[in-house]
């Protein structure tokens, strides 16, 4: 019998690692993203968070005010990697912040890290 | 028979409304089992007018012994430090309190208006209030750093915003039974049996805690609210999940952040729209943090929560 509950997972992980692997060829290919100013204030975070709200909400958009960057930025310090944000999902590899809501890979990082 | 007399000043009644709900023990057990005699409470006392000032006068004379008093809301000053925005009985509230304060054996201040002005006095404070012994965390206050009644005792701080009605049954059961002894107070002058432990402390959000799993939005049964909604459950001292809201819930169960209420800064926030219900970040890292963890601490404690994390803290557990 066919379990479809495991045929629905890995479809969708199969969806989700096809999107990873598409924005980690966008990336290398030199799409320019907003890597700074980083979003150390409230203020900042709200910023960039509404602009993403109004934005088209493609991938491309979201990568770039993100400012999605292949590797984790050190700023103030801090190494700032997907891997240690508090929206990354560990086993998923996902960033469940509801404004990116996206595949990544833990060494990857964005300017709305936060831990 | 231990007589007490509650009066309110700048106040919205809250603590009135939890003390009328108190269940362990009820407003009605501290007459019929602990011997509580209610001389007069804003809801309850009978006498009115010339009758009340009567009797106010006869517990600052001496002529009915004040054991116990129970004190709601802040001590309005305001205008020009005269208290008349807040008149009482014939007189400004504020010269009553001082009279009665003198006299009594026990004062009690009950919820953040009365231990530390709470929301009044939060700047600009246009009522020019004070609580009875603190100023936010400023000791002092209307009756002065180094008020004592006459038990000895300073004011009995009990803060929230209400206080729980049992911590207010339970204070005045023990100062009534002659148990006051036992109530050990902390630096803010707050029972060490209720504030010492966390609102963390029983918080059934705990394990979502521990692995970094963030409730982005109100009423969620997963996640914890500390990472994205601002709560202040780690760094406040309460016991609101050990002894619960209508002895079933508390705000943390029903999805809501605590707002730290029973801390002298409470309501901490400037207020400004986006900065309530969220979790303040200084470069990504909270501003507030779990009380006794620094910066460095709580980073190495994150990194290495997520990444033991199991996969059923990234799942809603509860709607299977
Ligand atoms: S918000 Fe966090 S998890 Fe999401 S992309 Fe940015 S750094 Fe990665």
């Amino acid at each position: 019998m066919v379990d479809e509950t495991t045929t629905g997972a890995s479809a969708r992980s199969e969806y989700e690692d096809a999107l990873r692997r598409e924005i980690e060829t966008k990336l290398r290919a030199g799409l320019d993203t907003e890597v700074e100013p980083r979003a150390d204030t409230h203020e900042r975070v709200q910023e960039i968070i509404t602009r993403l709200r109004t934005s088209d909400g493609s991938l491309e958009v979201k990568l770039v005010i993100g400012g999605f960057t292949l590797e984790p930025i050190e700023h103030g310090g801090i190494e700032q990697a997907c891997e240690t944000c508090m929206y990354y999902l560990v086993h998923r590899k996902w960033c469940e912040l509801p404004e990116l809501d996206l595949p990544v890979e833990p060494q990857w990082s964005c300017r709305l890290w936060r831990i | 028979m231990a007589n007490l007399l509650w009066l309110q000043g700048g106040a919205c009644s809250g603590n009135t409304m939890s003390f009328l709900n108190a269940e362990e023990p009820s407003a009605v057990d501290l007459v019929t089992d602990f011997g509580i005699n209610v001389l007069w409470h804003p809801s309850l006392g009978m006498e009115l007018g010339d009758n009340l000032q009567k009797l106010l006068r006869a517990c600052v004379s001496g002529e009915i012994a004040l054991d116990i008093f129970a004190f709601e809301g802040t001590v309005v000053n305001a205008p020009d430090g005269t208290g008349d925005w807040n008149r009482f009985a014939g007189r400004p509230m504020k010269e009553w309190v001082r009279e009665l304060a003198n006299v009594a054996q026990f004062v009690v201040a009950l919820g953040d208006c009365a231990t530390w002005g709470g929301i009044p006095a939060t700047a600009p404070n246009p009522t020019d209030s004070q609580g009875l012994q603190f100023l936010k965390r400023e000791r002092g206050g209307f009756l002065g750093p180094d008020f004592t009644a006459k038990s000895g005792l300073p004011v009995i701080n009990i803060p929230g915003c209400p206080a729980h009605p049992d911590w207010i049954t339970q204070i005045l059961v023990a100062v009534a039974t002659g148990n006051a002894g036992e109530i050990t107070l902390d630096e803010f002058q707050r029972p060490k049996t209720f504030f010492t432990s966390f609102t963390q402390t029983g918080c059934t959000r705990n394990m979502h805690f521990a692995y970094k799993v963030s409730a982005p939005e109100f009423g969620q049964r997963k996640g914890c609210l500390f990472y994205d909604l601002g709560c202040r459950g780690p760094m406040t001292h309460s016991p609101c999940n050990r002894i619960l809201w209508n002895r079933q819930s508390s705000k943390t169960r029903a999805g809501m952040p605590c707002l730290g209420c029973t801390e002298p800064e409470f309501p901490f926030f400037d207020l400004e729209p986006g900065t309530v219900f969220k979790t303040q970040t200084v470069m990504g890292v909270p501003k507030d943090l779990p009380a006794g963890v620094d910066q460095a601490g709580y980073i190495k404690l994150t990194g290495a929560a997520k990444a033991a994390a199991p996969a059923w803290a990234e799942e809603d557990i509860f709607v299977v």
